[in-house]
């Protein structure tokens, strides 16, 4: 009976351990902060730093955020599915260090990034997009079958973007 | 095994994930705190060459305004501005401004500063320097705001010996960018729309620049020294606090019953515009459209595989690829044809406006000749102070026709408004006075005009050659042996040039 009292405090002590740990996790990691759709939360690692940088000298600047490409915008649970998705992926990749120095979009994002330029530039691309229908796909992954940036290789980070490309951008030094 | 087992194990192996998780975390962050990491730079570090060992894309594009050499005398272009600023120095020497890497340079060569022998003599007051060189703030840190802004501009010649760089608009401990020049702070303070304390990064990109691109007056202010004894500091001051605009500023002026000088001919009260260059971006489509300073006059630029901020400050017309074309579709000679063609706009109704101000001020003399009152007088030489002080707020930050062309072109309609009201307020007195059809002297060029307002030009150049052949030399000795280490070489200018040296 004793002994169980003993075992009884040391689990408690224990989950309590886990409880603390847990939350300096979570504050160590800024955790809450992901919930955010700031973009400045996307250079909380410094890995996204050049995106930020090139983001930040663009003309998308002051019309499009990160998440407004990258995420889904139909839907709020969409939305969040893709940004537990991709932080999942970033996660494993920031812990193991399994990327490298040039970060590729990869097909599930292109397919929203895709999207998300066809509902900015409907006007623009409603021909092209009636036309798409009639030509070759170059990737069926992206809807109108060809990523839009395979012509507008500027749009909006430039072909320059290799983690080691802005050594000394300001603004990521902003928050 | 019981519970209390079972809560203890996933405890332990959950306790030890987490460990190993945060123990990335942190390799991480120290990672970024490594990226973030600063060269070890003095504070208020004068020398831009000693920034430039760690930033060397940035000091080369920044010694790259070099480039920017050509003397553009603003005073042959039009020579009614001579005569619109009689009895001030700018009748006497105006030349647009050049490259960044030339400031002091010219600041000390210009006709303007004159002939100081000592560091007592000489018309301007040390507040002439304040927007030429880092060596501002570094004083600035070390003597008190108020000792810097004391006594004649000739006090601190050995002191102030680099052209503006680096120190100006960076912070050594982070490289983020600061405002060196307290004033800029109280001033949008004091206007209250947009408080310093509030800037985003998007933001200094701009304020940094309107720490000296923007109007200012010296404001006379009493002070006491560590001594105990009075001194008068001509303090920079941004007028601002009834706002940014040419009539907000106007009033201000007005108020206070300031002005820079009376006018030698027409005796109004006059002001000087300094060169309102944030004022007016703010009214124009790419002010309004959050857009900063730097977006066009410092562009993302692409060195082998590196980016960086251009710090070749200049027109962004010599780099419209990495410019306008990050936003818009019309191809290089079309941009170069809008551009050309706004300027043709704002100087059509400049000249109209200097023409009819010029006019003005040859009349008003002539009133008071014949014997005009005072009473008389002061509707018109009001008129006057006006026209001038729009014209002026319109021109003189040069950018202002493609910052904000609609808002120059108005100011530039108020001018030439006023002009004529002067005119017409004149037209009765001189009628009144029996000289009804008088008209000005005629003048068709810079020195004619400098003749006619009784300037003695070879005496001022020989005077000024002078003071750069004996007080500026011993500046630069003092500089360069005062153990200080504030003087590099590198910043010499070796080319002489002005727009007297051109004539002569």
């Amino acid at each position: 009976m004793k002994n169980s009292n003993v075992m009884t405090y040391v689990a408690t002590a224990c989950a309590v351990v886990v409880v603390v740990v847990f939350v300096t996790l979570v504050y160590e990691s800024r955790a809450l902060s992901y919930l955010s759709s700031d973009p400045k939360v996307c250079i909380t690692c410094h890995t996204m730093n050049t995106h930020y940088a090139t983001w930040q000298h663009s003309s998308h600047r002051e019309q499009a955020s990160c998440v407004d490409c990258h995420l889904p915008r139909d839907s709020f649970v969409k939305k969040m599915l893709a940004k537990s998705r991709d932080g999942y992926n970033h996660s494993v990749a920031m812990t193991f260090g399994t990327y490298g120095k040039n970060l590729r979009v990869t097909a599930n994002a292109a397919a929203r990034i895709q999207n998300n330029c066809i509902s900015c530039h409907a006007e623009a691309v409603s021909q092209m997009h009636e036309n798409s229908e009639l030509y070759v796909k170059f990737d069926d992954k992206v809807s109108m079958g060809r990523r839009c940036w395979d012509c507008h290789r500027m749009v909006p980070h430039g072909r320059t973007k290799s983690l080691l490309s802005t050594p000394d951008n300001l603004g990521v030094k902003e928050r | 095994m019981n519970k209390s087992m079972i809560v203890i194990v996933v405890s332990v192996v959950a306790t030890v994930l987490m460990l190993l998780l945060l123990g990335s975390i942190q390799g991480n962050k120290a990672d970024q705190a490594m990226i973030n990491v600063v060269p070890n730079i003095k504070k208020l570090e004068p020398r831009s060459a000693e920034w430039g060992k760690y930033y060397p894309r940035q000091y080369d594009s920044y010694i790259a305004t070099k480039e920017s050499d050509k003397i553009d005398d603003v005073l042959k272009k039009d020579p009614n501005l001579v005569v619109l600023w009689a009895g001030y120095a700018f009748s006497k020497d105006y030349n647009a401004p050049r490259g960044h890497f030339y400031m002091l340079e010219d600041n000390i060569n210009t006709l303007r500063t004159a002939d100081p022998v000592d560091d007592k003599t000489g018309p301007m007051p040390t507040a002439c320097w304040t927007c030429k060189s880092p060596d501002v703030p570094r004083l600035m840190a070390e003597k008190g705001e108020l000792e810097f802004f004391t006594g004649k501009w000739s006090r601190l010649g050995a002191e102030i010996v680099n052209p503006v760089g680096c120190a100006d608009c960076h912070d050594n401990e982070t490289m983020r960018l600061s405002v060196k020049r307290d004033f800029l702070a109280r001033a949008l303070d004091a206007e209250g729309s947009a408080p310093f304390a509030k800037a985003t990064h998007q933001d200094m990109r701009t304020l940094v620049c309107a720490q000296c691109h923007v109007e200012y007056y010296f404001k006379k202010t009493d002070w006491q020294d560590a001594d105990g004894k009075d001194q008068t500091a001509m303090v920079v001051t941004l007028p601002w606090n009834n706002g940014l605009s040419v009539e907000a500023i106007e009033q201000y002026y007005d108020e206070r019953k300031f002005s820079d000088w009376t006018h030698q001919l027409s005796k109004a009260p006059m002001l000087k515009a300094q060169h309102p260059g944030y004022e007016t971006f703010k009214t124009g489509m790419h002010g309004q459209n959050n857009l900063g300073c730097a977006d066009c006059h410092m562009p993302y630029v692409r060195e082998g595989g590196v980016k960086y901020s251009d710090h070749k400050i200049g027109s962004p017309l010599d780099n419209i690829r990495n410019t306008c074309l990050n936003c818009h579709g019309e191809s290089e000679e079309e941009f170069k044809q809008i551009v050309k063609r706004k300027l043709e706009r704002k100087d059509e109704l400049a000249f109209a406006a200097t023409d009819a101000i010029a006019k003005a001020h040859f009349e008003a003399a002539k009133a008071w000749e014949l014997g005009a009152s005072e009473d008389e007088m002061t509707p018109a030489l009001m008129d006057i102070r006006h026209a001038q002080w729009r014209w002026d707020f319109a021109v003189a930050s040069h950018g202002g026709f493609f910052h904000a062309p609609e808002e120059t072109l108005r100011i530039l309609a108020t001018a030439i408004d006023k002009g004529y009201a002067a005119r017409l307020k004149l037209r009765d007195i001189l009628a009144k006075y029996g000289a009804p059809g008088f008209e000005g002297p005629a003048f068709s060029n810079k020195a004619e005009a400098q003749e006619l307002i009784g300037l003695q030009m070879d005496k001022l150049v020989d005077e000024k050659i002078t003071f750069l052949n004996t007080l500026r030399k011993e500046w630069i000795q003092k500089a360069s042996h005062s153990g200080k280490d504030i003087y590099d070489p590198k910043t010499e200018v070796k080319t002489f040039k002005t727009s007297y040296n051109a004539e002569k």
